[in-house]
């Protein structure tokens, strides 16, 4: 593995008085593939909001990808975003009166300039080629997902969020989503973080850290053959 | 993209499109409405204050040593160059007589004068001119004089020597006499009611003043001083004199009037004047702000429905900001959809208000008016500042939103 992308030293967060996130050191190498795994509460939706710039630290130092976050303002985060970071998020939040190629050019044009061509090639990429001018309530939960992942990969970012994306799908739907993110993976050369409470969808990654009340309690380094590969 | 958003988010949430686009149509159809009448309406009013009197006086100057003007220059008057806002002028030419009627005899003012004259100027339409016109609010009881030896006379003097409509009345100026056959009674609620009023030319006669007068009292529509109109021209540059000169103050009407007519000192009658102007500002000040209040009541409602359309919304907004838009964009975005509404908003409420002025000028002064064309950009102008105006609190909410709160779970 080359250079940490991640890297948090005694990063926290909290609510009020609740503390979501307990001192927190951690190393995510380029390229490498991270599950992270706990219970409800435990703060791993934390960690990844963190993470992707969708949150800001209470304290501790978070650099990704050689940008130290708590230093950006509003404006810079959305630009950390749209740059480096793609999310997809467990209940697809697609905007519902967008077809589905639209819903990935909207992402091109936040990021710089819509191209219609790129955005349908992405969608053929994750099998939906046939489905371009479908609205979100015209498909179903795992073509919404796949949605999510062409939209998420369109700008080619460095870094892929994952919170529990497939959290609503059957099993069949979750082997796809789970084998098509590491052929995208693989393609694409990106770094993967995935939130999830499915062992079997953490197995997909190199590593995984368990959280349970915002403390990192474990650490696994998997690899299954043929799966994760 | 952007137009591929903003259509299919129209045509997503037509309801709520539909409530910012009345809200903005409504706006600006009154402001439209207010816009395009006030001028008729000042114009209008003006006309109407016309009926208080008359609001320049021309005297002989001083130069003239208190002497009288030339009643052959009055035709004049309606050659110059603010002609079409002098809606009326009646020359006087007074003198002391001795009036005797059924044994009665009282020392009074004899007031010689152009009741309605038809006046002709070469090149301009005929008009009349005369005391009708300009003093609409003398209450004859009786007629106006048509003849020669015909007059009417004020209420009280006609009391003092027990005359009616039907009496003769002698006057007696240093030997000389003319008999007058009274064919009304005056009341004007003024000095007038001492006086008797008979044809100029039977008055000249009298006085043995042929073809000359002692004032000229000219009605004209002017526009309400300002800080520049009440400026003393002799302290004015070229520009600001020409400026002046070009702006239907009182007093340039005044000057303009004192050129031709020599010999002459032109007065505006300050009391009239002011009171004119006064009310004139008072009724453009009213215009103006039940126009800013209608644009005001339609911001809010533009504000409120896009308030709750951003509720609606903000899963959405949360969305796009979590794929990485920043302020500008979400900015460029919500305020890219009120705008084109305000701009269709502008065109119906421009069409709208059109139709709403010409309703009231018909029903109010029973005239039709032409909008000018001005009123076109200015409506579509008054659509965007109630959109603008109306979504500046949207957008700060939908720039608060944080995505991670609205898209957990």
């Amino acid at each position: 593995m080359s250079s940490a992308i991640i890297e948090t030293n005694g990063l926290t967060r909290s609510y009020g008085d609740i503390c979501a996130l307990k001192p927190l050191d951690l190393l995510v190498p380029e390229g490498e593939w991270l599950s992270v795994m706990g219970h409800s509460g435990s703060g791993k939706s934390t960690l990844m909001n963190l993470v992707g710039g969708l949150d800001r630290p209470t304290s501790g130092t978070l650099r990704v990808g050689g940008e130290e976050l708590l230093a950006l303002n509003e404006d810079g985060l959305a630009r950390f975003r749209r740059e480096f970071v793609g999310i997809i998020f467990q209940q697809h939040h697609l905007v519902p009166y967008l077809t589905a190629v639209e819903n990935v050019m909207m992402a091109q044009y936040f990021h710089s300039v819509p191209d219609e061509a790129e955005a349908r090639h992405a969608l053929e990429r994750v099998g939906l080629g046939h489905r371009l001018k479908n609205r979100p309530g015209e498909l179903s939960g795992g073509e919404q997902q796949r949605v999510c992942i062409a939209r998420a990969i369109i700008n080619s970012p460095k870094l892929l969020l994952g919170d529990e994306p497939t959290g609503n799908l059957d099993n069949k739907s979750t082997v796809m989503v789970m084998e098509l993110l590491k052929e995208l993976r693989a393609e694409e050369r990106f770094t993967v973080i995935m939130v999830t409470h499915n062992q079997e969808v953490a197995a997909w990654g190199d590593r995984t850290i368990h959280l349970d009340d915002g403390v990192l309690v474990r650490e696994d380094r998997l690899k299954v053959e043929g799966k994760a590969g | 993209m952007l137009f591929r958003i903003l259509k299919n988010s129209f045509l997503k949430r037509p309801k709520a499109v539909f409530l910012v686009f009345l809200s903005i149509a409504m706006g600006a159809a009154v402001a439209t409405a207010f816009l395009g009448i006030a001028g008729e309406v000042s114009h209008k009013m003006a006309l109407e204050l016309r009926s208080y009197g008359a609001n320049i006086l021309l005297e002989p100057s001083a130069a003239q040593g208190g002497g009288f003007l030339r009643e052959e220059d009055l035709p004049k008057i309606k050659t110059v160059f603010w002609k079409y806002n002098i809606t009326g002028f009646t020359p006087y030419l007074f003198g002391i007589a001795e009036f005797s009627a059924g044994g009665r005899k009282e020392r009074g003012v004899v007031s010689g004068t152009w009741f309605a004259k038809q006046l002709e100027v070469p090149g301009e339409d005929i008009s009349t001119q005369g005391i009708k016109g300009i003093a609409p609010w003398w209450e004859v009881k009786g007629r106006w004089p048509e003849d020669a030896d015909e007059a009417i006379v004020g209420a009280a003097l006609a009391k003092r020597l027990n005359v009616v409509p039907g009496s003769d009345v002698k006057s007696a100026v240093r030997g000389r006499i003319q008999q007058f056959r009274i064919v009304g009674v005056v009341t004007t609620g003024g000095y007038e009611e001492e006086q008797l009023f008979a044809p100029l030319v039977t008055v000249q006669s009298l006085l043995q003043r042929q073809g000359k007068v002692s004032r000229v009292l000219v009605s004209a529509l002017t526009v309400p001083m300002d800080d520049f109109g009440k400026k003393d021209p002799a302290t004015m540059t070229r520009d600001e004199y020409e400026k002046w000169y070009c702006t239907a103050y009182v007093t340039s009407v005044a000057k303009n009037v004192e050129e031709v007519m020599g010999g002459s000192r032109a007065k505006p009658i300050w009391q009239i004047a002011s009171a004119e102007g006064a009310l004139l500002k008072k009724l453009n000040s009213v215009m103006l702000l039940l126009t800013v209040l209608a644009l005001g009541a339609s911001a809010t409602a533009v504000s409120t429905s896009l308030m709750a359309s951003m509720a609606e919304r903000s899963p959405e907004i949360a969305l796009m900001k979590a794929v990485g838009a920043d302020r500008y964009q979400i900015g460029t975005i919500f305020i890219g959809e009120t705008l084109f509404i305000s701009l269709a908003g502008g065109v119906i409420g421009f069409l709208i208000g059109d139709q709403l002025s010409e309703l009231i000028s018909r029903t109010v002064f029973n005239s039709t008016i032409a909008s000018p064309l001005w009123l076109f950009p200015t409506a579509i102008i008054s659509a965007f500042i109630v959109a603008i105006a109306g979504s500046v609190a949207p957008l700060r909410r939908a720039l608060l939103i944080e995505p991670v709160r609205v898209l957990k779970g």
